[in-house]
Parts: structure tokens; sequence; C-alpha cells
């Protein structure tokens, strides 16, 4: 039993976001890669599933600029994932989810896998086109929005949660098959300081770069291409409600929601 | 002349409402051309009829109660060819979403998701506004035609009136469906503990409380206003840690991002984590009882004081105002 994951490299959370001087893309600057949150959720699942069905072997994936790649893979394999693989963007690449999906997807043929698992979108462009795509390039049906996955009597199937609008859907998938992650709750677990230190050294795998170019070659004349990065105006505070009694602030907040800022039900 | 196909989904009780949003964004994005509604599984379809649509194409089969996103995908790029259209919009829903990705590898079209602006130019490129970073800052792309696959933001684009008459309806000519597209099998639902009045991630007003409310039962006067607005319910992540209310309460970084019209923080600190989550809400008010709380800094709107105070006087005031 092959497992796949999909880890994409993102800015950690504390970075201070500014746009570059070409005013097009973040400014990399002293920037701290991390793997994408809900991609660390695909991690852990993979390896809980991993723990319930022996002889299963997870491998990590991740598309970007080599040593990116090849950081949040390290951190894969210091979490307890078996290998990893690393797909080089070839520089200029827009960065496009279909390029992206059309990279790791040939990463992902040549070590075919039942299940692939990636997070529902990464914290930094949120577009959550990649999972789906690679499910169409590698005939595969797709979950989305999965909280929480379980064998179902064997290692033919899985039954998950999906949240959805309104609540939490149960659906039964047949391997092999394609599930990102919305785990919300559910902390994943922390790597262990003599794992970090082996991960250092951990074998990767990585594919050629112009084996990478030739497989987004198809998409080459579709990808977006980024023309603007900005952070919006700062927020200058709150106006501030003076009042008498918790009726009277009560009374001027509504008339301002209805008269000026028009969001009155 | 370029027509667009928007995926309609079925909601208990009729269609999705930013399905009807996204029929007036593709009034714009037509130039002239047809916008044709997409609706996926058997029941009733007046309710899509009355979107703001030209035509209604149903494929209503048992096979479909359930779709996957292959079969989305296949039927939205059948449709696209009938309609004839160049852009299709799926809707910004868990599920929907999902279409993007896949349906633009199998059409040959660019992709973009969450957009919150959209425009055409004469060479037949989009060129799309979307947040990033949980709202912290935003990217502009320009989409290469001629195709195009969309989903748009929720909230972003205003809903336009019911049409009348009702647009006519016709059942789309079934592509073979690929290996891939078995439906999928759904093994039950559980609807979101307690949870009254519309959905979070869908609701257009946004009432969430902190611990500052002091006590489970006291967080009941966040509900009750929510319910006087016809909001729905959100909490910090302080709130549902301690089990006042289940975690699909939770707003921010580890929880749900919602960009509601109006968002009220009651007694909610504006941690970074929590701010990730809300802070592209367009109008956002806060009560605290520190001047000095950092959700001031991202709130339009604040009052200093006790919610247990100002909570109830304020749900007072809306029911008063909404004559209920
Ligand atoms: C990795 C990570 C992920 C996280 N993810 C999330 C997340 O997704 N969502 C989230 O919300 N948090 C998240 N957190 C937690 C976050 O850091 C804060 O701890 C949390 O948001 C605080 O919740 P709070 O504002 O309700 O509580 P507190 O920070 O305790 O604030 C309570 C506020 O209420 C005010 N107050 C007290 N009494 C009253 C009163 N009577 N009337 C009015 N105001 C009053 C106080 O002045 C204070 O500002 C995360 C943290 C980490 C480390």
């Amino acid at each position: 039993m092959e497992i796949a994951v999909l880890v994409k490299p993102v800015p950690d959370a504390e970075t201070r976001l500014r746009p570059d001087a070409s005013g097009q893309e973040l400014d990399p600057e002293g920037v701290k890669w991390v793997a994408a949150g809900y991609d660390e959720s695909a991690i852990e699942q993979a390896l809980l599933l991993r723990e319930s069905a022996p002889g299963t072997t997870v491998r990590a994936f991740s598309y970007g600029p080599i040593a990116r790649a090849e950081e949040v893979l390290r951190s894969a394999i210091a979490l307890g994932c078996d290998a990893a693989t690393s797909v080089e963007a070839p520089p200029g690449t827009p960065p496009d989810g279909l390029a992206v999906a059309r990279a790791l997807g040939l990463a992902v043929a040549r070590h075919p896998a039942s299940l692939v698992l990636c997070g529902k979108q990464a914290g930094d462009d949120e577009s959550g086109i990649v999972g789906p795509a690679v499910a169409e390039l590698l005939g595969l049906p797709d979950f989305g929005v999965a909280v929480n996955v379980r064998w179902e009597g064997g290692i033919e199937r899985l039954s998950i949660q999906r949240s959805v609008e309104g609540g939490l859907e149960g659906v039964r998938v047949t391997l092999p098959a394609l599930v990102s992650l919305q785990q919300a709750w559910n902390d994943p677990r922390t790597a262990k300081l003599p794992n970090i230190l082996k991960s250092r050294k951990a074998p990767i795998e990585r594919i050629p770069v112009a084996d990478v170019a030739a497989a987004i070659a198809p998409s080459a004349s579709l990808l977006a291409r980024r023309v603007a990065f900005r952070l919006p105006p700062p927020r200058t505070g709150a106006k501030m409600i003076e009042y008498s009694s918790p009726d009277d602030a009560a009374q001027k907040l509504v008339r301002i929601l209805r008269e000026e800022a028009k969001v009155f039900p | 002349m370029s027509g667009v196909v928007v995926v309609l989904e079925r909601v208990p009780g009729g269609i999705a409402s930013v399905c009807g949003e996204a029929a007036g964004a593709a009034r714009a994005l037509a130039g002239g051309g047809p916008v044709v509604g997409l609706l996926v599984g058997p029941g009733d379809s007046t309710a899509a009829t009355e979107l703001a649509v030209d035509k209604v194409l149903t494929a209503d089969g048992p096979e479909f109660e359930h779709p996957s996103t292959a079969q989305l995908g296949a039927l939205a790029a059948a449709a696209a060819d009938a309609a004839p259209a160049t852009t299709i919009l799926f809707p910004g829903t868990a599920r929907g979403r999902d279409g993007v990705g896949r349906t633009a590898i199998r059409w040959g079209a660019s992709a973009a998701t969450s957009v919150t602006e959209v425009t055409r130019d004469e060479s037949g490129s989009l060129h799309v506004r979307r947040p990033v970073f949980g709202g912290r800052a935003t990217e502009e792309l320009e989409l290469p035609g001629p195709r195009h696959v969309l989903s748009l933001k929720p909230h972003a684009f205003p809903l336009p009136p019911a049409r009348s008459p009702p647009a006519s309806s016709e059942p789309l000519a079934i592509p073979d469906s690929p290996k891939s597209s078995r439906p999928v099998e759904v093994t039950g639902f559980t609807p979101t503990a307690g949870g009254k009045g519309p959905e979070l991630g869908d609701a257009s007003i946004v009432v969430s409380g902190g611990r500052g409310l002091r006590s489970p039962e006291n967080f009941g006067l966040v509900e009750e206003l929510a319910e006087s607005l016809g909001a729905a319910v959100g909490a910090s992540r302080a709130v549902t840690d301690a089990g006042w209310r289940p975690g699909s309460y939770q707003v921010g970084q580890t929880g749900r991002a919602v960009s509601p019209q109006l968002y009220i923080a009651l007694g909610i600190s504006g941690a970074i984590q929590h701010i990730v989550g809300m802070v592209s809400s367009r109008v956002i008010v806060a009560v605290n009882s520190d001047p000095h709380a950092p959700i001031f800094q991202v709130a339009d709107y604040g009052i200093v004081g006790d919610a247990l105070q100002i909570v109830p006087a304020l749900t007072r005031e809306v029911r008063k105002a909404r004559g209920l």
C-alpha cells in the first residue's frame, strides 16, 4: 500500500507580508518556508492510516524552488514519512496551480499510489486548484474538505467525513482516490529532535527539471500571470462609539449600521 | 460574445445563494452572450429558473444526486459547449470549488478561485482580483483566454433580483462519463450541532463571541443577537477549546475563514490567529471592555464596554428596528 502526500512550501505564519520591488510578488527576503497547514494535516492523516495498515509506505512530494521544496520534505521525513520526491519548478514558471498539478502529477505517476492526500488549499494563495487537477490528470476520483479519514474494513476503502455547508457529510471512498484535508482542530504531531537531525541526511529523489518543464508544457499557454501583489490599505483603527448607557450605545450602533455602513438587514 | 455557464448547487429548499451572485456576475462577463445555469441532480428546478439566467440546463438523473467533481466537470464542459460559453463559474462552496481545477485541466482553460473582481479585456483575457494569505493581501491575475473556469468568493458580488417570468429549462445532452465519474457514495449527514440560522461560511452577517462572555450560558446572548439579525454564530478558539460551543463554530487560522458583509466580535481580544479568519469582512464591529484590545485595530466601529450589558441592549434595539 502506497500513500502519496502533496506538500507545498509556504511562508510561515509570522511572515511580515510586503510586495517586492516589482509589485507583483511577495518579497521573499527573510521568509521562512514551511509546509502549508492543511498539508501538515494531510501528512498527519497519512501517518495515522499507516499505523493501522502495516506495510504501508508514505511518500511526500513537493514542488517549488528546490531549496524550499527540500526544506519542507525534510520536515515531512522528520515527522515520519518514509520517502520524499522533490519536483523542481522550472525557473520563470508562473505560480499557477495548473502548472503545479502537472508537475506533481508527473512525479506521483512515477510512484503509483492507492491514495493521494493533500491539503484543501495552501495558506498563501488559498487556491485549492492543485488537488482536483492532479486527480483529473491521474484519472482518480477526488474528495475534498475531509476532516476525518478512516479505513473501512481493510485497505480497499476509506470512510471519510467532509465539512460541507450545514454539517458533516459521511462518504465511502473506494481506492484509488485523492482526498484533500481540512482538518481544522486536530493538532498534527511535532517532530522529535533525533528525527529532525536524521532527516537532514535523508535521501530525497529529484525529478529532473527538464521532465517537469515537459509535463507543464500542455498548460503553458493557460497559466495565470500575477500582475500585482498588494496589501490592503492599513485599517486605521475603529471609530469608537461614545455612549451614556447600553441602550444608547445600541441605538447609536444600529443607526450607524443602517445609515452609514448600510449593512443592516 | 462570450457566454457563461453557472454551475448551480442544490441546498435544502433551493439553490445555494452564492449561485445567484454568480449569475449576476456572469451577466457582466457574458458581454451580450448567453448566461446559462447548469442544475445538477434530481428535483424541482423552479428556484433555478428564477435566478438571473437566460436558460437552465438540467442533468436530473438519479446518478447525479451526489455528483462527483469529475461528473460536475464533465457536465459543465458539455453545458459550455451547448450554451455556447467560454467561461464556467463554479459555486464558491465546499464541494463546488473543487470543480475548478479539474474542469480547467479537462476543458483546457485557465483557472482561479475565490475571485472578488473580474473584468474581460479586448484580447479575451480575464483580469481577476482575489484575496490571499487569509485576506491579509490581494493578488491580481491575468488569465489568458479563450476559456476560463472560476469560482467567486461568497458575498463579493451583489445578489441580483429574482427574474420574472422564470427562465426556460431543458435537459442537457449528457456526455459519456469518464471512468472516474462514479457518483459520490454518501453514507450519512450530521447537521452542524446546535446550528440554527444560516451557515457560517455562507452568511452575510456573522456574530462571534469570545472568552469575554465569561460562561457557556452567557454565550447564549451572542446567539440571541445573531438570531435577531438573521446572522450565523461564530466563536473564538478560546470558546471552542473550552467546550462552550463545538469546534465547527471556530473562526480563524485553524477554523473557518469568513468574509461576510458584517462581522460583529463580542468579547474577542483579536489575536492574529482569529483576525486572519475574519479580516476580509466588509464591515467589522467590536465590543470589548478593554480599550486597548487589538480587535479595535481591525474594526471599523468599536464599543468599549461590558458585553454582558451591551449585547442584550443591542438585541432589543435590533428587534425593535426590524419590527420583530
Ligand atoms: C497555532 C494556533 C492557532 C490558533 N487558531 C485560532 C483560530 O483559528 N481562531 C481563534 O479564535 N483563535 C486561534 N488561536 C488562539 C488565539 O491565539 C487566541 O488565544 C484566541 O483567539 C483568544 O480567544 P478570545 O479572544 O476569545 O479570548 P481572550 O484572548 O482571552 O480575550 C477575551 C477578550 O474579552 C475581553 N473581555 C473580557 N470580559 C469582557 C466583557 N465582560 N465584555 C467585553 N469584553 C470582555 C477581554 O478584554 C479580552 O480582549 C490559535 C492559537 C494558536 C497558537
